[in-house]
């Protein structure tokens, strides 16, 4: 597993399934390590994969591809920007990579706050990043054949 | 040297992943737009596929160094 921190980052990108409420509760309890009082606002997104593909047909299982460092470097970049716009005090992202089964988390965002805007406000704007600002590169697979997905599905 | 990487769709059009390329001496320098061409991907850059030097985005007409790492994104997907 890939691992990367920065004051108040913590990122980690998944070869295998992750199971998003043990990351979120790990995440949780570093926050409060050592007797640090909790965040007042957090804000979550779980996202796992839908069992249709963008034409409708069954999918098999999803292929993530993404460009070992770069993918990293720039997660760190975009979460940076954005948890100092909105002065987020903690983020962390979770991002599958490889074969993804329907129905498997495939993206945690969480970030913590002192009020639920900048919360709120922040993690939609990381979720929007990483879709559209992250080297990751989707391959949906139906009977037996792969297709390169160009673009995000609906917001 | 120059390190030259495609992903993805790219990847698979070109057949082929990553190559490395001498760097000319000359002026002007060498730029991702031109090795595109060089490698006959093709003669432009289509407007979808974006650039990466030494992993951070740049620009098609960014100079190019010995040692960098060149990188054409198809369009990405994530999240």
């Amino acid at each position: 597993m890939a691992e990367a921190h920065r004051p108040g980052l913590v990122l980690r990108l998944h070869p295998e399934a992750f199971e998003p409420l043990v990351a979120l509760a790990e995440w949780q309890q570093q926050l409060t390590a050592g007797g640090s009082e909790a965040p007042p606002a957090e804000a979550h997104f779980i996202g796992r994969v839908r069992g249709r593909s963008a034409s409708g047909a069954a999918l098999e299982a999803l292929e993530l591809e993404h460009y070992p460092g770069m993918t990293e470097a720039q997660i760190t970049r975009l979460a940076t920007a954005i948890a100092e716009h909105h002065g987020l005090l903690a983020l962390r992202v979770d991002h599958r990579v490889g074969r993804v089964l329907p129905g498997e988390a495939i993206v945690l965002v969480a970030v913590a706050a002192d009020r639920r805007g900048p919360a709120q406000r922040g993690g939609q704007e990381l979720l929007e990043a990483l879709k559209h600002d992250a080297p990751f590169w989707k391959r949906e697979w139906s009977n037996g054949v792969g297709r390169w997905v160009e673009g995000n599905t609906a917001y | 040297m120059i390190h030259v990487r495609l992903f993805a769709g790219l990847r698979e059009q070109a057949g082929w992943g990553e190559r490395s390329l001498a760097i000319s001496a000359e002026s002007p320098p060498d730029t991702p737009a031109g090795l595109w061409r060089q490698l006959g991907l093709g003669e432009t850059v289509p407007p979808q596929v974006r650039v990466a030097v030494n992993q951070a985005f740049a620009a098609l007409d960014q100079p190019l160094q010995p040692g960098d790492e060149v990188a054409f994104l198809p369009p990405i997907s994530g999240g």
